[in-house]
């Protein structure tokens, strides 16, 4: 899958993980978002921005995460991979 | 453009994102809507509503919930097109009002930042301040105010509190004259907006009627996709490929000077955002748990989620079908009491029979669904007012997802089982365009609440009543149960070969904001109520109307000739002069069986002319196509005639069985039963009916789309009749095939 590859290549690069490895409890900050254009941009208008803080509340497929107040229900599959860096340990 | 009749009305847009109590604030200011724009193709609806302050008359547009005034699909256009004045549907605005959820506000100012691009003077609504208390996050609203140069004003909708001070702050903005938009974007990116607007303006034609506005120039830059380049330059007669060209050079000296197209725009926005609200906007340094926290850690669970919505479901469908039935048995009753009337009032004959028959039922066929689809919203609208229908929709998502489908698609196939009028309708909430269409297309499959009648009568009439897996679960209830589970499977199975094929794509990614828990506003349900009403009223309503007429005229046309009709009109006239005989001599019981004998000859007149009529001849014709099925020309015809709607066939039936139309009523479903089993072949004379025959309209009625409303509803939400068609092609043909593998499987199991 090309999209996991770009976004595996880039997380090697820069110690970031995928948001999917996040465990209950634990944060992260935004370091990319990769994957078709258009729902990129979405996500970034929905607050996924680069150093934005998420929380993971319930992981798993779809997993709901926490960001700036608001609840998401989250899936992404093949289409897109956001990629968090560790920060703070679990709460 | 302001209506001429008024020509002082300020017109005020409210705009914000989804859950942010933007509908309860649009009903505190002005209550119930005047009117609603719709627009062909787009699913977008906006409410225009009116009040009065400072003694001047007011229009507030309502213009639905968006993240974003990104345009990249037509309803997003509408929004944009509304907010510039670019549509005759609503009034330009003079002023915008933007509702800012102060629980999210980050997100929500990411949209206040476009707004103020806008060039219209903006307030700022600050709603959901007891919910952001709750997670202790404070704000400065005065601080607020300075910083963004617009009022900012804490409003409790639901409490009537701010509401006036909203209204004053509207008036005082109205009257000054609007900032000049700001800009976020770094300079380089302002620079290439600059460049453009200067070409757009040098290939400008002479009657500047394709004047673009400075924020849809920017929009065209961002705008990747190309729909915004396709959509401004369609009907304009600018050089579009030339300024195609200049846009991607723009693009790539913006790349160049580290301004990515379209990452510069939430970069610069959000790094707005930050500015803007630092020191006046303090998040608690660890996320307190709330109520609704606790609420969640049950309701999303695998385990607890999954049971609790099974149990809404359960209970939800239970309150459709009871707390209808008593509405529905009154407007039949209505319905019966003006057909009396009209059969006292006028002398028999076809205007009589048109107006009982085709008229009188045919909006008796509209009105009846009515209480269904509001109770239906009713319930719908407080379950996604108050929060639960995003909690619903990401527990169904794994499921969904395994048909290519995501959790979004749930709701509007959970309505389908009620009525997938409705269940169409609430697509609406499906951003992908596949995804919307793959749910349209499969919502009509769902075992609608049309379809029991039939269900009950062929089980009650053929399924033996036997108890298995001792005693726990009866035959009869088993084939019920069989026949949704058919409805569910092939929709599932359609799904995933129109995601592979026609609408070919990944299953779609699931972003849904589950918003936090609150009190459904009972203004804002009501509202959404009758709108949902209104809609199924003028959509569906004439076209059933009018089908129901045409149907009349294939049942009751050619007429008999008085040849064929004498010897029924021989038999009543023999009758009715032994009943005045009987009631001479005071026989009771003797009177009695002749009332029933001459009701018995007017049910085969009626029969008779059935048979004689267009649609019994139809029937005849046909009679080769359905005998594979184990049909003869009556089914035959009975399926014709329910094709407008399936709920009529139990009562053509009746008709064409000799059994009388009131087959729907009371013990007529048992007479019709028995006279159901009674029926033969007129050539072996073996019974007509056995359990393959039973089983094989159920699974017709099951799967074909015999609902004129729905294709109507089809129709609309889709934008056009293709695929209406596909759906009435694609439905038939399952049916026509599965009632055959059907008919022909239980003819070998049973021997």
């Amino acid at each position: 899958m090309r999209v996991s590859g770009q976004a595996v290549a880039v997380a090697e690069r820069t110690k970031l993980v995928p948001l999917s490895l996040l465990r209950a409890g634990e944060k992260g900050r935004i370091g990319g978002v990769y994957g078709d254009g258009a729902l990129v941009h979405r996500l970034r208008e929905m607050g996924l921005h680069d150093g934005a803080m998420v929380h993971m509340v319930r992981p798993g497929s779809p997993c709901i995460i926490r960001l700036k107040g608001q609840s998401l229900g989250f899936r992404m599959d093949d289409v897109a991979h956001v990629l968090v860096q560790l920060g703070g340990a679990s709460s | 453009m302001s209506p001429v009749t008024e020509p002082h009305r300020v017109a005020v847009a409210l705009i914000g994102n989804p859950n942010t109590g933007k509908s309860t604030l649009f009903g505190a200011i002005s209550g119930i809507p005047q009117r609603v724009g719709n627009y062909p193709g787009v699913t977008v609806e906006m409410a225009v509503g009116e009040f009065t302050h400072a003694g001047r008359r007011w229009s507030l547009i309502d213009l639905p919930g968006t993240y974003s005034l990104a345009p990249r699909s037509p309803d997003e256009m509408v929004t944009v097109d509304a907010l510039l004045g670019r549509t005759p549907a609503v009034p330009p605005p003079d002023l915008v009002v933007c509702v800012v959820a102060a629980n999210n506000l980050e997100r929500n100012f990411y949209l206040v930042s476009q707004v103020l691009e806008l060039g219209l003077p903006l307030v700022v609504a600050l709603s959901m301040v007891d919910l952001a208390d709750a997670q202790g996050t404070t704000i400065d609203a005065p601080g607020l105010s300075i910083r963004l140069g617009v009022p900012v004003v804490p409003v409790q909708a639901h409490r009537g509190i701010g509401i006036e001070e909203l209204k004053g702050a509207i008036a005082r903005g109205a009257a000054r004259p609007a900032p000049p938009p700001e800009s976020p974007f770094p300079e380089p990116f302002q620079d290439e907006v600059r460049r453009l607007e200067s070409l757009l303006a040098s290939e400008q034609p002479i009657n500047g009627a394709c004047t673009i506005p400075r924020y849809l120039v920017e929009r065209l830059l961002l705008d990747t996709s190309g729909y915004l380049h396709e959509r401004l330059f369609q009907d304009c007669p600018l050089d579009g490929p030339g300024i195609k060209q200049a846009l991607r050079e723009a693009r790539e000296r913006l790349a160049e000077n580290h301004c990515p197209v379209p990452e510069v725009e939430t970069l610069a926005r959000y790094s707005w955002v930050a500015r803007t609200t630092q020191g006046l906007v303090a998040h608690p340094d660890e996320h307190r748990v709330t109520w609704g926290d606790r609420l969640d850690s049950v309701l999303t669970s695998r385990l607890w989620g999954s049971l609790f919505l099974a149990l809404v479901m359960l209970l939800m469908f239970n309150a459709v079908f009871t707390w209808a039935k008593w509405p529905m048995d009154g407007i039949e009753a209505l319905i019966g009491g003006a057909s009396q009337r009209i059969e006292a009032a006028l002398p028999e004959g076809p205007l009589r029979s048109l107006l009982i028959d085709g008229v009188i039922s045919g909006i008796g066929a509209v009105v009846v669904f009515l209480p269904q689809i509001f109770i239906l919203f009713l319930i719908l609208t407080s379950l996604e007012e108050c929060g639960y229908l995003a909690r619903a929709a990401y527990i169904m998502d794994r499921l969904m997802a395994r048909v290519g489908l995501s959790g979004k698609s749930f709701i509007p196939l959970l309505s389908s089982f009620a009525c997938a009028i409705p269940g169409v309708m609430s697509t609406r909430v499906i951003e992908d365009r596949r995804d919307r269409l793959t749910t349209i297309l499969i919502a009509p499959l769902m075992s609608c609440s049309a379809r029991l009648p039939v269900y009950t009568l062929m089980i009650a009439a053929f399924i033996p009543e036997r108890r298995l897996l001792g005693g726990m679960i009866g035959l009869q209830g088993l084939t019920l149960f069989a026949l949704y589970l058919v409805g569910i499977v092939v929709a599932a199975a359609v799904a995933l070969v129109l995601k592979r094929t026609l609408l070919r794509g990944a299953p779609p990614p699931f972003v849904m904001e589950l918003p936090p828990y609150k009190w459904p506003s009972p203004r804002v349900v009501f509202r959404r109520m009758l709108e949902r009403g209104w809609d199924f009223l003028r959509n569906a309503g004439t076209i059933i109307f009018a089908v129901s007429i045409v149907m009349w005229g294939a049942l009751s046309y050619p007429r008999m000739s008085s040849g064929e009709a004498a010897p029924f009109l021989a038999e009543r006239q023999r009758l009715e002069s032994r009943l005045a005989a009987a009631r001479g001599s005071g026989d009771a019981a003797e009177e009695e069986a002749i009332a029933a004998g001459l009701a018995d000859v007017a049910n085969w007149l009626e029969g008779a002319q059935k048979r004689q009529s267009l649609l019994g001849r139809a029937g005849r014709l046909i009679e080769p196509m359905v005998k594979p099925l184990g049909w003869d020309w009556r089914i035959g015809s009975a399926v014709i005639a329910s094709f407008p709607a399936r709920e009529v066939v139990v009562a053509t039936l009746g008709v064409i069985f000799d059994v009388g139309k009131d087959a729907a009523e009371g013990d007529g479903s048992l007479r019709l039963g028995s006279a159901l089993r009674a029926a033969s072949w007129p050539q072996t004379g073996r019974p007509l009916f056995n359990i393959p025959v039973a089983l094989s309209i159920m699974v017709f009625f099951a799967l074909c789309a015999q609902c004129v409303s729905t294709l109507a509803v089809i129709g609309r939400e889709t934008g056009s009749w293709t695929w209406p068609a596909f759906t009435f092609a694609y439905m038939t043909a399952l049916a026509y095939l599965a009632a055959f593998l059907t008919y022909q499987v239980a003819m070998w199991v049973c021997g």
